[in-house]
């Protein structure tokens, strides 16, 4: 890659501390939208992909929370992405993010409401999206009651972030299967 | 963001402030590290990608564990074929010997006048120039072979141990079927086939583990009620099929194993036959060359054929699945067999590289073809640990005993090899300290050998202070273990006793506004009954509440 132009200025490197080989993921981001992604990133230009664009990539398009993931790791809150967060994202979903760093952004998916607690109606929407709505809405509500029932601990109704990150210590897998190549 | 911690009260303000920085910091990080995995990873990487997007993380963990596999060998050809095949085509013989196609299933014949085999090494120093740079193959031969091993140890010992930290779990609290929803979505899964197959997965497990619907007597054929066995029930059955079959497995490997390493150390080395050493070295290459064989027809005849008989002859088989736990023991024997080899034939981890290059392209193609995703949960941390385990325990300590009474006790054979004529292979480092100890500058290498590595009373002292370190650990854990359970049982019974403590507050203040004055003494509902462990405080539902809490709200109103 000896001729190419710089994408990020020095300070940006600094800030972002990352080297060249960041370029990957970067093209991954620019190839989604080439005409609106500029090759130079020196001047921090202010460049946001709508949602369509990052949900049609291949490693989310038919994942069932690709909405929700969007919509946590964007700043606006409604799935629009910028660099910044796209890299970010793939960064939290990569196999070195931590168990608790991971646990976060988790249960920050899993609150639709944004509300910082699993209440009973962000974890129907959650069971509904986990079996394509093939459930009656009795058996949904057993299963969320059910849930509640075992993982509430301080016994408010709802999952605060303690009683998930409680959760996914019993869960070993949690680090393989919360995990996106890319 | 600032917007946002504005909106929030001050104590999630703070809490969000508090984690801010972490996430920010470690964010920073991992995009920096992860930059860099990018394109260490790229043998294979797209390959991966595509098997895990189709079938999971459980089948994935299987090629991972084959590509891990596949760099101890590469590692190993390399530092072999550098320090010891290379010095030895200088000082090579010529071969009189024909070649015919059938040495490629032998072994023999024409291979064993090559560097294949430890037979053919000169025990020579050999040097290019007169009063040059000398190479003494004897000790190049040893040491390659002992550091290669101790380097493999360490790596298998690191890496076991890092993944027994991250998996590890123990198995009473792995409780609670309905929280493993949220867990165990794989985000991994990005095809949409495997994708809804997923999701059906789930939705049938939900609707079986809720009893009581009318579902269950829905199974009933002409006319008489079938007992169907609960999910619940096929899956421990499922489990303990496993446990069985990976029991039976090791057993019989580790026999054979066994047996051959006795046969061999035994028997061939006291046969006073020419070259014993190569004729073990043809011997593992002709078992490594057959698991080769029987590891590609169990591919066709299981996967393939199994298909095939599956979708036209008798439909109700349907399509088979990846049998992982089968293929990864097939890889830990291999593996073993390697290990056992390098002695013998420093050459043998090529062979196995390029045997795992086939089996890896092959076993892909034919998951493709042949098998759908797995239907029952394979924990795949845990089994990735466990196989770890296997690779590191019998595997690998066994290896290291079988070359610790090759290297001590077995005389080398008198014609061939570089160690013809000692009395034993690690003769050569003793003759070599012997030399060194003329030398003034090297007194320390003598002084090490001496006091520390032949020393019994070392290793003596030394495994004393592992024990007693093991011992201080242990009882660190037992003493964690207890804490966790006393601060579990604390946040129960404060979350409990704050909410009772609301919840009578509300109540005698009802109670107090329309009758005029505090009632004591009234029954409590109360909300679910909290069961984390046996051991745990129970609260019963409608229990009489305890006079301590009564005479403080009492006090409170």
């Amino acid at each position: 890659m000896g001729n190419k132009q710089t994408i990020f200025t020095p300070e940006q490197l600094d800030a972002y501390q990352v080297q060249n080989k960041l370029n990957g993921l970067f093209y991954r981001y620019r190839d989604l939208a080439p005409q609106l992604v500029p090759l130079d990133y020196t001047d921090k230009p202010d460049v946001t992909l709508p949602y369509e664009l990052i949900g049609s990539m291949p490693e989310l398009k038919d994942n069932p929370f690709r909405q929700r993931i969007a919509e946590v790791f964007s700043e606006d809150g409604d799935g629009n992405m910028t660099l910044d967060d796209f890299l970010d994202m793939f960064s939290v979903l990569s196999e070195m993010a931590p168990r608790d760093l991971k646990a976060y952004y988790a249960f920050k998916i899993y609150d639709f409401n944004n509300d910082d607690y699993i209440c009973k109606s962000d974890l129907e929407k959650t069971v509904n999206k986990l079996t394509r709505n093939e459930l009656t809405p009795e058996e949904v509500r057993l299963v969320c009651e059910k849930v509640i029932y075992e993982a509430d601990l301080d016994n408010d109704g709802k999952l605060s972030l303690e009683d998930f990150q409680h959760m996914i210590i019993r869960a070993p897998d949690f680090l393989s299967t919360f995990h996106i190549r890319i | 963001l600032v917007e946002n911690l504005a909106s929030m009260s001050t104590r999630e303000r703070i809490k969000a402030i508090q984690k801010m920085p972490e996430t920010m910091k470690k964010k920073r990080e991992i995009r920096n590290s992860l930059s860099e995995h990018f394109h260490q990873l790229w043998l294979w990487h797209k390959t991966l990608k595509i098997i895990g997007g189709e079938f999971g993380t459980s089948v994935l963990s299987y090629f991972i564990f084959l590509k891990w596999l596949l760099s101890f060998n590469i590692f190993s050809f390399l530092i072999n074929f550098s320090f010891i095949t290379v010095p030895q085509f200088i000082a090579a013989e010529p071969n009189n010997l024909s070649f015919t196609g059938l040495e490629l299933l032998t072994g023999a014949g024409y291979f064993q006048q090559t560097v294949l085999y430890y037979g053919f090494y000169t025990n020579a120093t050999i040097s290019k120039t007169e009063n040059g740079a000398s190479y003494n193959m004897q000790l190049a031969y040893i040491f390659t072979v002992g550091i290669y091993f101790v380097i493999c140890l360490l790596i298998l010992l690191f890496s076991m141990a890092k993944s027994f930290c991250r998996n590890f779990i123990n198995p009473q609290t792995y409780s609670g079927n309905a929280s493993k929803l949220l867990c165990t979505w794989d985000f991994n899964v990005t095809n949409e086939k495997a994708v809804k197959l997923k999701q059906k997965n789930l939705s049938t497990q939900v609707k079986v583990q809720n009893p009581g619907d009318a579902k269950r007597c829905s199974n009933m054929t002409n006319g008489h009620p079938t007992i169907v066995p609960s999910r619940e029930l096929t899956q421990q059955l499922s489990v303990q099929l496993l446990v069985l079959f990976l029991c039976r497995n090791i057993i019989l490997k580790i026999s054979i194993i066994g047996i051959l390493c006795y046969y061999w150390l035994d028997i061939v080395a006291e046969s006073k036959s020419q070259c014993w050493e190569t004729l073990i070295g043809q011997d593992i290459y002709r078992l490594i060359l057959v698991d080769f064989i029987f590891c590609l027809l169990g591919s066709f005849f299981g996967e393939f054929l199994r298909r095939i008989i599956g979708t036209t002859v008798c439909v109700s088989l349907g399509v088979p699945e990846f049998d992982i736990a089968r293929n990864v023991l097939d890889l830990i024997y291999a593996q073993t067999l390697t290990w056992i080899g390098i002695l013998f034939s420093p050459l043998l981890p090529g062979i196995q590289m390029i045997s795992f290059f086939i089996v890896f392209y092959t076993k892909k193609v034919s998951l493709m073809k042949n098998c759908q995703p797995p239907r029952q949960v394979w924990r795949a941390a845990q089994m990735t640990t466990f196989f770890m385990f296997l690779l590191f325990f019998p595997s690998l300590i066994g290896v290291l005993s079988v070359i610790a009474v090759t290297v001590w006790r077995l005389k080398p054979s008198e014609e061939c090899g570089p160690f013809r004529g000692l009395s034993s292979m690690f003769a050569a480092v003793s003759e070599w300290i012997k030399i060194l100890e003329n030398y003034t500058g090297s007194k320390w290498v003598v002084w090490i050998y001496n006091n520390l590595i032949t020393s019994e009373l070392f290793f003596f002292i030394l495994s004393i202070i592992f024990l007693i370190i093991t011992y201080l650990y242990w009882q660190i854990i037992e003493g964690r273990k207890t804490m966790v359970k006393l601060l579990r049982n604390q946040i129960v019974n404060v979350s409990s006793s704050f909410s009772f403590i609301l919840f009578k507050i509300q109540d005698v203040h009802q109670k107090a506004e329309t009758v005029g004055f505090a009632v004591p003494g009234r029954k409590v509902t109360w909300r679910g009954s909290r069961n984390h462990d046996e051991k745990t405080h129970h609260l019963k539902e409608s229990s009489m509440p305890p006079y301590s809490y009564v005479s403080l709200c009492l006090y409170i109103t």
